[in-house]
């Protein structure tokens, strides 16, 4: 019985608390294991086991710690984790609580690298129907790059050399760091935003994997399945592969490569255009040449006796035509740069300076005409009034009377014309070329007949 | 016919399909004269597409109401 009483009774939660704290004592531990039962929770915490062959251990990884994990964990992965043992009272259940977790053998970029590309790849993210082809003769480039960066210099280097006839418009945006793959993408988008773009150049120079980071990043790879211009992505070096390398219509090698993409194709396109147009003219030759012999062959047959006057209509119709084409052969040749030359020889020949001068001349030549007509006229009018005025004059009374002639008017004042119309004694008043006479009529005298 | 050309793909391949039906052979003097006429002015307007050049770079900035403005691009002198 008194063993019985020495015997040391526990509750279940203080035998629990006991053993937490004994576990606890561990402190930080490393523990490697493969990781299993992985839930990622809504809260986002992430709970899982860590296994191997012979024993598994469950695992906590809590919001506030997984939060900058790069890659994502998932069943299968095996890890190396850091954290401390704990027990999670309510179950009894001994767990490890990890602070830390980086995957085994690969780096963790590398992981994530692999993770995400996989999981656009089964979206169809890199499917080659989706890929656009390049314009054959881009004429306006959109770069997405670092404007201080090595890769712009190495393009616009490249272009120059190529002597390439390219309008490049750069969206600066940082290649590199926080931010940088937002920007990236934002850039790809805007080109998208507007209608003049014919190809999108994503890119920067080399560096480590962590510099070339913002390029595997999903925003980026996104934004460049949903651009509708076609994307070249040009990062880093020939051995660096991006997420964006994946997606892009068409990978360069080197940003120097993207460059000599979008400006290379001109030369072999020009000598394209001149290899079809010497076919042109070689064809249209043999046709005229096939053609002709025909026509020597008709000449040389029997039939040409017998329908001379047809053959001579065929053969008219065959030079017309002929003609017709060797005409617009050189017409063609020789069509535009004449053109313009005989422009240019009609602007020379008409000098402005000269017109404004004879036209000047006559205006002054009608001004001096207009005076002098004027003038003309003038002294026309004076000579007639001199002339009437003189007629005037000699119709005068006042002339008449200045040769000696008087008027005689009666009582009430009217010219007497007859010697009959007064008598005797009546009053006349005589006008004399100066001055008055009252008069008193003495006598009348009739002229014989009146 | 009239043409119709507004981009230089587009002209090139009408170009390559009339010296390809000219080199076939079997058409009217006329129809040749024809296509022969379309070709040469293809190949003019294809030319003129290849020498037509913009040589232009420009970087965009971003104005203080938001809009994207296109300056000349000096290479190494903007800062970051």
């Amino acid at each position: 019985m008194n063993l019985f009483d020495q015997r040391k009774i526990y509750t279940v939660l203080e035998i629990t608390s006991e053993i937490k704290h004994a576990l606890e004592k561990f402190g930080i531990v490393w523990i490697q294991g493969e990781i299993s039962n992985f839930k990622h929770h809504t809260s986002g915490h992430i709970y899982f086991s860590l296994k191997d062959d012979r024993a598994q251990i469950k695992a906590a990884f809590f919001r506030n710690n997984n939060l900058y994990l790069k890659f994502r964990p998932e069943d299968g992965i095996e890890v190396l984790v850091r954290g401390r043992l704990s027990v999670y009272e309510p179950r009894g259940d001994y767990q490890v609580i990890v602070e830390y977790m980086e995957p085994k053998g690969l780096g963790s970029l590398q992981l994530a690298f692999e993770q995400l590309k996989e999981k656009l790849r089964k979206e169809g993210l890199f499917d080659e129907a989706h890929k656009v082809a390049l314009p054959l003769l881009p004429r306006k480039i959109g770069v997405v790059t670092s404007p201080t960066g090595a890769a712009i210099q190495d393009m616009l280097r490249i272009l120059k050399r190529r002597n390439a006839s390219l309008h490049i418009l750069i969206f600066p945006a940082r290649v590199q760091g926080t931010g940088a793959a937002e920007e990236i993408a934002a850039g790809v988008q805007y080109f998208n935003s507007r209608d003049d773009i014919d190809v999108i150049i994503v890119g920067r120079g080399g560096g480590s994997i962590e510099d070339l980071w913002a390029f595997n990043e999903e925003v980026v790879a996104r934004a460049i399945y949903g651009s509708e211009v076609p994307v070249i992505s040009a990062v880093g070096h020939e051995v660096d592969f991006t997420i964006a390398d994946f997606v892009a219509d068409l990978r360069a090698p080197t940003p120097s490569a993207a460059a000599e993409m979008v400006s290379g194709a001109r030369d072999e396109l020009l000598s394209a255009v001149q290899s079809l147009f010497g076919r042109l003219f070689q064809s249209a030759r043999l046709l005229i040449e096939k053609r002709r012999s025909a026509l020597e062959r008709l000449a040389r047959s029997r039939g040409f006796y017998a329908a001379p006057n047809m053959i001579r209509a065929l053969e008219q119709r065959f030079d017309e035509a002929t003609l017709r084409m060797q005409q617009a052969m050189a017409r063609f040749t020789t069509s535009l740069r004449h053109r313009e030359r005989l422009a240019k020889a009609r602007l020379a020949g008409i000098d402005l300076r000269m017109l404004i001068r004879g036209k000047t001349e006559r205006l002054s030549r009608s001004r001096q005409l207009l005076a002098v007509n004027l003038r003309a006229g003038l002294q026309r009018r004076r000579s007639r009034l001199e002339v009437a005025a003189g007629r005037l004059d000699a119709l005068s009374p006042l002339a008449i009377l200045a040769r000696g002639y008087a008027i005689c008017r009666d009582a009430h004042g009217v010219v007497v014309r007859c010697a009959g119309n007064l008598r005797a004694g009546e009053g006349v008043r005589v006008t004399l070329a100066k001055g008055e006479l009252d008069c008193r009529v003495e006598g009348v005298r009739l002229q014989p007949g009146d | 016919m009239e043409l119709k050309v507004k981009d230089f793909e587009s002209a090139l391949k009408s170009l390559e399909e009339i010296v390809s039906q000219l080199e076939g052979g079997d058409l009217t003097l006329d129809r040749a004269l024809e296509l022969f006429e379309q070709g040469v002015k293809l190949s003019r307007f294809c030319s003129d597409k290849l020498e037509e050049a913009e040589r232009k770079v420009e970087v965009l900035t971003r104005a203080a109401d938001g809009t994207m403005k296109e300056t000349p691009f000096t290479p190494g002198v903007e800062g970051e």
